[in-house]
This record gives C-alpha cells, sequence and structure tokens, in this order.
C-alpha cells in the first residue's frame, strides 16, 4: 500500500465517504494549520516588522532600520533593566519551585479521593481573576498589611516594614505566589508517573528514604521541574500587570517598559523593538527546557 | 547446596487486606541454600508471601525469623534480603552499571570497589560488554539479567523472585530457567521463587510450595507434589491428572481400595496418614497420570485395570493423548491415558475398545 492511501479514508479519525475526501481533507489541513497562522503568527510577524520602522516626535516613520534596536543598547537603562528582569524571573522560578516542590511531593503521596479534591483545589485560585489576587496579596504585603500588623501585634518589630512595600522584593513574593499552582502541576504529574516499584526496589537495595528520594525520585521528577521552571518563567518575565500593580517606582520590569511604550510614551515601533527581545529570551528559555525536559524523561 | 540448616522461618504468619484475609496462619522454612518455589493461581497470597519475608508490608499476625531471630519488624532496607522483580524495576535513568552498583554505592563502598564487583557481577550475568546500555535499549532477557545483578551484588541471604520470567516468550523462558538455576548453583544462595506455571516450579525448584487461597496445600519436592499430591486442588492443579470420586474402602498394608463409579480401584496410601486413618465411607478422589495408563497389562496382578472405548486422539508431539469413554453407573466417565507418539501413526483409533491398566503404586488418594 502506497503512503496516505490509508490516510485518505479519515481525517481526524472520523470515516469519510470517497465522494469530497479530498476537497473536505484539504479543507481540515488548511484550518489546521491555517488558524495559528493566522491567529498567532502573523501578529507576532507583523510585531517584527514594526520593530523596523521609527518615531520621531510623535510621527510614525515606514522605512526600516534599526534604531530602535540601537537605542536599546546605547541608553543604559534598558539593558539593566532587562537584566534585572531576568534575574528577578530566575529566582521567581526558583522560588516557586522551592514552594511547589513539597507540595507536589505531598499530593503524589497521597491515595484515593483526598488526592485529587486537594488537586483540584490547588486549581481553584487559577480560576480566579488575575487583579482580585493581586488586590489580596497586596492586602497582605502592604505597609498597613496583614503583615505588617501581625509582626507588629506580636511585638517583633515597632514600626511597618518597608522590604515588602511596593519594590522588586514585593514583585518577587507576589509572582511567586501567584505562579505556585502553576509549577505544582507539572510536578506532581512527573512524581505519578514514578512506578511504585522503583522506590521499593531501592529500599529493597538498602537505600534510606533519603537516598530512595536523592537517587531515585528527584532524578526522575526532574523534567516536571524543569517544565515548572520554564512555565514560572516565561509567564513572569512576561506579566507587567503584577510589577506594575505591587512594584511602586523601584520595581521597575522589562515588561512594564514595554507597556509605557505602547501607552504612555506612544512609540509602537520600539515598544514592538522591546517585545521582539523579550521573545527572543523566551524562546531559548523554552527551547532549554524542552532539551533538558526530554533528556532527562523516564524512558519506556 | 541445600543443607537441612533453616535459614528464615514463617510462624503461624496471617495477613489481611481490611477485611479480606489473603494468608491465614503460615507456616513455612525456608532451608539455606535451596531453591523453593511458591506456587499457585493467582490470588493464592504466594507474592503476598514474598512481600513480607522482603518487607514491603507487614503481617498482620505471626512473625518472621531470620536464623532464628525475629525480623518482624526489621525495616525493608535494613533486611539482607533482594528482590528480583515481576518488571524488574530496573531505574531508568540509570545505565546497567549504575544499576547494578546501586546497592553497595547506598551503603557507602568506595567507588573502586563498586565498580570491580560491578564488573563481576556482570560477568557472572553474561552483560560485561551493555554495562553502559540504559535500561530502555535492552531487550527482555537482559533487563532481566541486570535486574538479577542488582540482586545478587550485595550477597544477599536469600533472593527474592517475583514471577520474573512472566514477561518472556517460551523459548527465553526455559533458557532463563537454566540460567537462573546454574547462578543459583554458582552463587550458593537461597532463591525463593514465586510463579503459577507449574512447569516451572518442577523445572527449577528443590521444593515447592503449593498454595491456593492464602493457605498451603502442599509443602514437598517437585516429584513428590507431582506424583503424591495430598489435596483435590494439587491434584487438580498439575497438568492432566485423572480424579475418580469414589468411597474409600478396606486398608490392606500400604494400600486402600476405593470404592467408584468405575469399580474399585487400589491405591497406595504410604506417607498419608490422613487418607490411611480416614473412615470407610468417606468421600475421596483417586488420582493417576494420564502417562501411567499402560494398554498391555502388565503381569503384577495388584493392577488397577478397567475397560473403555477410544473416543478421541489428539497428536501432541513427543506424545499423543486419548480420551477413553468408560461407562459407569451414573453413564459415561472420560479418562485421558497419554502415551508416547510413535513415527508410523497412533495404534489406536476412535471406537477401539481397550484396556486401560496401572500400577497401584501409580495411584493415589486425596480426600474430597
Amino acid at each position: 500500500m502506497p503512503p496516505g492511501v490509508g490516510l485518505g479514508r479519515r481525517v481526524a479519525g472520523l470515516p469519510v465517504g470517497p465522494a469530497g475526501t479530498d476537497a473536505l481533507r484539504r479543507l481540515t489541513i488548511a484550518a489546521a494549520y491555517g488558524l495559528p497562522m493566522v491567529f498567532i503568527l502573523a501578529p507576532l510577524a507583523g510585531f517584527l516588522v514594526y520593530s523596523f520602522f521609527w518615531v520621531d516626535h510623535t510621527e510614525m516613520h515606514y522605512d526600516i532600520s534599526l534604531l530602535n534596536y540601537e537605542r536599546f543598547f546605547a541608553e543604559e537603562t534598558f539593558p539593566r533593566v532587562f537584566r534585572q528582569t531576568c534575574v528577578l524571573c530566575l529566582e521567581v522560578s526558583f522560588l516557586t519551585i522551592l514552594f511547589a516542590y513539597p507540595v507536589a511531593y505531598f499530593l503524589a503521596g497521597l491515595t484515593g479521593r483526598k488526592k485529587y479534591i486537594l488537586v483540584m483545589m490547588l486549581l481553584v485560585p487559577l480560576l480566579m481573576s488575575y487583579i482580585i489576587k493581586i488586590y489580596a496579596i497586596r492586602s497582605i504585603l502592604g505597609g498597613n498589611g496583614f503583615l505588617n500588623r501581625a509582626l507588629l501585634a506580636a511585638g517583633l518589630i515597632d514600626e511597618p516594614l518597608t522590604i515588602f512595600v511596593f519594590n522588586l522584593n514585593t514583585v518577587l513574593l507576589t509572582l511567586t505566589v501567584l505562579l505556585i499552582p502553576f509549577a505544582v502541576l507539572p510536578i506532581f504529574l512527573s512524581l505519578e508517573r514514578i512506578p511504585r516499584n522503583l522506590l521499593e526496589a531501592s529500599g529493597d537495595l538498602g537505600a534510606s528514604n533519603w537516598q530512595t528520594f536523592a537517587r531515585v525520585i528527584l532524578p526522575l521528577s526532574l523534567p516536571g521541574v524543569i517544565a515548572a521552571s520554564t512555565f514560572v518563567f516565561v509567564l513572569a518575565i512576561g506579566d507587567f500587570l503584577t510589577p506594575q500593580m505591587v512594584g511602586g517606582q523601584s520595581g521597575f520590569t522589562f515588561g512594564r517598559i514595554i507597556y509605557s511604550q505602547f501607552g504612555a510614551a506612544f512609540n509602537w515601533p520600539f515598544g514592538a523593538a522591546l517585545s521582539v527581545i523579550l521573545a527572543i529570551v523566551v524562546i531559548v528559555a523554552i527551547a532549554i527546557g524542552a532539551r533538558f525536559g526530554s533528556k532527562r524523561g523516564i524512558a519506556p | 547446596m541445600a543443607t537441612d540448616r533453616i535459614l528464615l522461618e514463617l510462624r503461624a504468619v496471617s495477613k489481611s487486606f481490611g477485611q479480606t484475609p489473603v494468608l491465614e496462619a503460615i507456616d513455612l522454612a525456608v532451608r539455606d541454600g535451596e531453591f523453593i518455589t511458591i506456587l499457585g493461581p493467582s490470588g493464592s497470597g504466594k507474592t503476598t508471601i514474598l512481600r513480607m519475608i522482603g518487607g514491603f508490608t507487614e503481617p498482620t499476625r505471626g512473625v518472621i525469623l531470620l536464623d532464628g531471630r525475629d525480623i518482624t519488624a526489621v525495616p525493608i532496607n535494613k533486611r539482607p534480603f533482594n528482590t528480583v522483580f515481576q518488571d524488574y524495576a530496573l531505574f531508568p535513568h540509570m545505565n546497567v552499571a549504575d544499576n547494578v552498583g546501586y546497592g553497595l554505592k547506598v551503603r557507602g563502598v568506595a567507588g573502586a570497589e563498586v565498580r570491580s564487583r560491578v564488573g563481576q557481577a556482570l560477568e557472572l550475568v553474561q552483560l560485561g560488554q551493555l554495562a553502559q546500555r540504559y535500561p530502555a535499549q535492552l531487550s527482555g532477557g537482559q533487563r532481566q539479567r541486570v535486574a538479577l545483578a542488582r540482586a545478587i551484588i550485595c550477597q544477599p541471604r536469600l533472593i527474592l523472585l517475583d514471577e520474573p520470567l512472566a514477561a518472556l516468550d517460551v523459548e527465553l523462558r526455559r533458557q532463563m530457567q537454566s540460567f537462573l538455576k546454574d547462578i543459583q548453583r554458582e552463587i550458593k544462595t537461597t532463591f525463593l521463587f514465586v510463579t503459577h506455571d507449574q512447569e516451572e516450579a518442577i523445572a527449577m525448584a528443590d521444593r515447592i510450595c503449593v498454595m491456593n487461597f492464602g493457605r498451603i496445600q502442599q509443602l514437598g519436592s517437585p516429584h513428590e507434589v507431582y506424583y503424591r499430591p495430598r489435596t483435590e486442588f494439587v491434584a487438580r492443579f498439575f497438568g492432566d491428572n485423572n480424579l475418580i470420586e469414589g468411597r474409600l474402602a478396606a486398608t490392606e498394608g500400604r494400600y486402600r481400595r476405593i470404592e467408584t463409579a468405575l469399580g474399585p480401584l487400589v491405591c497406595a496410601i504410604e506417607g498419608q496418614p490422613d487418607v490411611a486413618d480416614a473412615p470407610a465411607g468417606r468421600r475421596a478422589f483417586a488420582v493417576f497420570r494420564p502417562e501411567a495408563i499402560a494398554l498391555q497389562a502388565a503381569c503384577d496382578s495388584d493392577a488397577n485395570r478397567i475397560l473403555g472405548t477410544v473416543a478421541a486422539v489428539s497428536f501432541g508431539g513427543a506424545s499423543t493423548v486419548a480420551a477413553v469413554d468408560v461407562p459407569s453407573d451414573g453413564g459415561v466417565h472420560q479418562v485421558r491415558v497419554k502415551m508416547p507418539s510413535q513415527v508410523d501413526g497412533a495404534r489406536i483409533g476412535v471406537g477401539d475398545r481397550i484396556t486401560l491398566n496401572w500400577r497401584a503404586d501409580a495411584c493415589r488418594l486425596v480426600l474430597a
């Protein structure tokens, strides 16, 4: 049988009559490739093109130039904030994994219905409005927030601390709290996939619980950890709303700069150029994650 | 070689999962150096015995003794036993050498010694050239041997094997059976082998412990459980035994009569006090193997003899099996006869009237 003959009879698993088989098949393929093209790739390509235009005193110039990219490297602020933001997001990833791993480990260790009820509860925050969650965290971390009042009431401090209030620390903590559910899930799934008998084999061979964790569980859950940190990093670096709302003056991030180019500064081409730079970082992060994730996966 | 010294002992060990009893008051003594097989259908509790010895689960009641010392509460990683798992349970992220050396590394053995002992273990299982491969790159038989090397490297007192050959195809299974026997002889370690396959058990074991419904049905050499079943279950479990129901009659020295629908039969009862002491009239089965039946009458006078008509003949390679209808009180009873195949065809055909003869010594009794 020549290749493709068997395929012609079925489109997406549905049997198709002989008449119109080809037309329908072509249509399905066109839709499958076309829709992402139109709705994802085309806007991105548009941005890429836009980033080569330039603005001079609110006047758009539609000729190709590298002015925007030159400006990014020329001014001291942009590379600095860019670097700060990358470091911040790496810290967010690290902190998130640190909190998410024990949660995922605890969940994976449960049995029966309890486990899935708790996983569902973990997902509830994902259904809540982003803004509400940020306000909730603000009310905890703020100058008059729950945290400061609790510390005051406990007599540990004399006046409200400012280290959590409207700065990069606030951004770091808020992003971490917001993104923990995104990190728990991949880690939970990778822990669930570890066959129980590997843990039994490890114990049988004389390993203590700690040795079993360090030598078997942790390495085998690494793909989940890498997926989780990629997730969190990408979500954090693209976020401009959280730093905007809890960052104050000092908590400036790259996302906020991009946002201001499209808003206050009204310099779309420069904003597009900064977005392209950000997109490159995101693509590199995903590529690294994909590479390590597949390398350390559980072979069948 | 097996000695009479007891290595491991289970005393009145019971196990229940919730309200469901899985094992009921098991007493089992494993001798030092023997190859003991626990044989039973699925759900008989055979794997639970292995898991309790290995320390994977705790008995509900009873104690487990090693060299006479109670180890019931000793945790899994402190027991000097290693296990070969049914699906091998090799660590997928470690290569063969790291898998095999795992038990030594977690005990803090120095790197150089680990390497040399891993090399020796891999030589023993003939996998020296595959040390750097990952489990996913190995065939089923190779994984099996890695699992074995990993289990023997710590020189355990006892190796537990949980249906390790179940996933292999027939030819490879045969090879692995004799391979395992050879290894066991070479390293002189006690093997406790769990299986549901009677042929495998007979081919490998020094002693077989037949289990059903959480109880030990019979414990003995392969020859004993094959030729002298003690219970109806064992008689039926081992292949194609003929079982004829009847009522016990008089005892005559080493033999006892049983009145069956096919007429009286004479059966050997030595070593079976339960049958010897059972009252006359007790329901029992006469058990005899299809290959014990001869078509020509032997000259000894105590032979059992019945007449029948051949109903079917089937050629099975080395042997040919005939189903013979024997008229009885209630209708017709079928008896299986197995004989060596002949190059020029079967000596009997369907419809032939033949005499079936078998010695009283080849006929046993089990209580119903």
